[in-house]
């Protein structure tokens, strides 16, 4: 029974940098690509961004994984550790994604906002940060939510390159004993619970928002 | 006040103004009649500089407020939001307190003065209407250009939009309404124009005119 618990907490502690992964993936790709959108959307850099989310969209997440972590310190010169690979990648990753949500919630709004707010002279700046980002971003939630899932699971991957994350500690337990039946139940209950929780706060979040 | 010369204006190779000039006075009210696809809703989007003319020349120096056909008040906005934004922008936030008081004001004057901590959302169509033609209001505008105005209302709320239209005219605003209601327009217009095909057909002053809307129907064809 001891033996049990003591695997649950060794799993368990690797959920530290799971979110880690999944914190800083998410800020980066948020970041990144509402950049990407708002870009592509006004034409600037328009073929350079599409090339970049194409590439992104069309390999592996674990190949980006690979050149980031094994490729880059052999032309730049620097190691980075795995936390920052993990970052960089999934963050990489999840702004393509995010920029074609983006271009799809804004794609969605009538062009009448956009002239509305132009009819009222408000400045660009001001029109994309309080007319258009806060209606865009009501539509989009839900598929924010769901790439937010998606990098969480996308992020066991961590463990090809010895992140220490809640898979990375299972696949250890398992090949040390050959048991593979209860860490690996460990690890999709530590999974599955960090996936409610984050649905569970989406959807107070989406509760709580303004229906246009 | 507001001329418009010779002014054309393509989509895809197919033209939809032709050549159109009209002249607005001051503080009247110009008509936009015509059938679906006519040019009405483009020419109002050339003045706006919502589209730009491929031809001719659009000539004013005073405010221009817009009121569009869907209204397209900013859903995450309350009403008074809506008002006040854009022209809060503009002074500053010292003069966000007169702003509002002065949104505040309009509200009042258009009988919405309980609804402006209401969503869009919340409001019925003429309730909008109101909303929108207030947020317009707010510039002080010399002339207000309004893409059907009563698109989609019921008969009383369009007898209430032909009210508050004329208030607003007496307050020496120009108005220029593109409709396809032809009752609407006579009952507002000092002149109606009439397009087809992208090329104004005729022109009418409705009051002078018995039966103008006889007269424009057969025009329709």
């Amino acid at each position: 029974m001891s033996k049990l618990v003591s695997d649950c907490l060794y799993i368990g502690s690797g959920v530290i940098l799971t979110l880690e992964l999944l914190a800083g993936g998410i800020l980066v790709g948020l970041v990144l690509g509402g950049v990407f959108s708002i870009a592509r959307y006004r034409g600037i850099c328009k073929s350079v961004i599409n090339g970049i989310v194409s590439i992104v969209r069309g390999t592996p997440v674990i190949l980006q994984l690979s050149i980031v972590y094994f490729l880059v310190p052999q032309l730049c010169g620097c190691k980075l550790s795995v936390l920052s690979t993990g970052i960089i990648t999934f963050g990489i990753n999840s702004s393509a994604y995010v920029a074609e949500i983006l271009r799809a919630g804004i794609e969605s709004l009538p062009k009448g906002q956009f002239e509305a707010a132009y009819s009222l002279g408000i400045p660009p700046f001001y029109m994309w940060r309080d007319v258009i980002l806060p209606q865009v971003a009501m539509n989009i939630f839900p598929a924010l939510v769901n790439e937010t899932v998606t990098l969480l699971k996308e992020s066991a991957i961590i463990a090809t390159i010895g992140g220490m994350d809640i898979m990375r500690r299972s696949q250890i337990i398992a090949s040390a004993r050959y048991e593979y039946f209860a860490p690996l139940c460990m690890a999709a209950v530590a999974y599955y619970v960090l996936v409610l929780s984050i649905e569970y706060v989406g959807r107070k979040i989406e509760g709580r928002k303004v229906v246009c | 006040m507001l001329k418009i010369c010779n002014v054309s204006k393509s989509f895809n190779g197919v033209k939809i103004l032709d050549g159109v000039s009209i002249d607005v006075e001051a503080h009247s009210v110009v008509g936009l009649a015509g059938p679906s696809g006519s040019g009405k809703s483009t020419l109002l989007r050339c003045t706006q500089k919502l589209e730009t003319p491929d031809g001719g020349a659009i000539e004013y120096d005073c405010k221009v407020g817009f009121m569009f056909q869907d209204f397209q008040l900013f859903p995450h906005m309350t009403v008074l939001q809506n008002l006040v934004y854009a022209p809060a922008l503009k002074a500053g936030p010292d003069k966000r307190k007169q702003c509002i008081d002065k949104a505040r004001s309009i509200l009042k004057d258009l009988g919405m003065e309980g609804k402006a901590l209401e969503y869009p959302r919340t409001l019925s169509g003429g309730q909008k209407q109101r909303a929108a033609l207030a947020r317009s209001l707010m510039i002080d505008p010399d002339a207000l250009l309004c893409d059907e105005p009563t698109s989609g209302l019921d008969i009383a709320t369009i007898t209430d939009v032909v009210t508050l239209l004329q208030s607003v005219n007496k307050l020496g605003v120009t108005i220029v309404a593109a409709s396809h209601d032809l009752d609407f327009l006579t009952q507002i217009s000092d002149k109606i124009a009439l397009l087809r095909g992208g090329k104004i057909v005729t022109e009418i002053n409705p009051k002078q005119r018995e039966d103008p809307i006889g007269y424009l129907k057969g025009y329709y064809g």
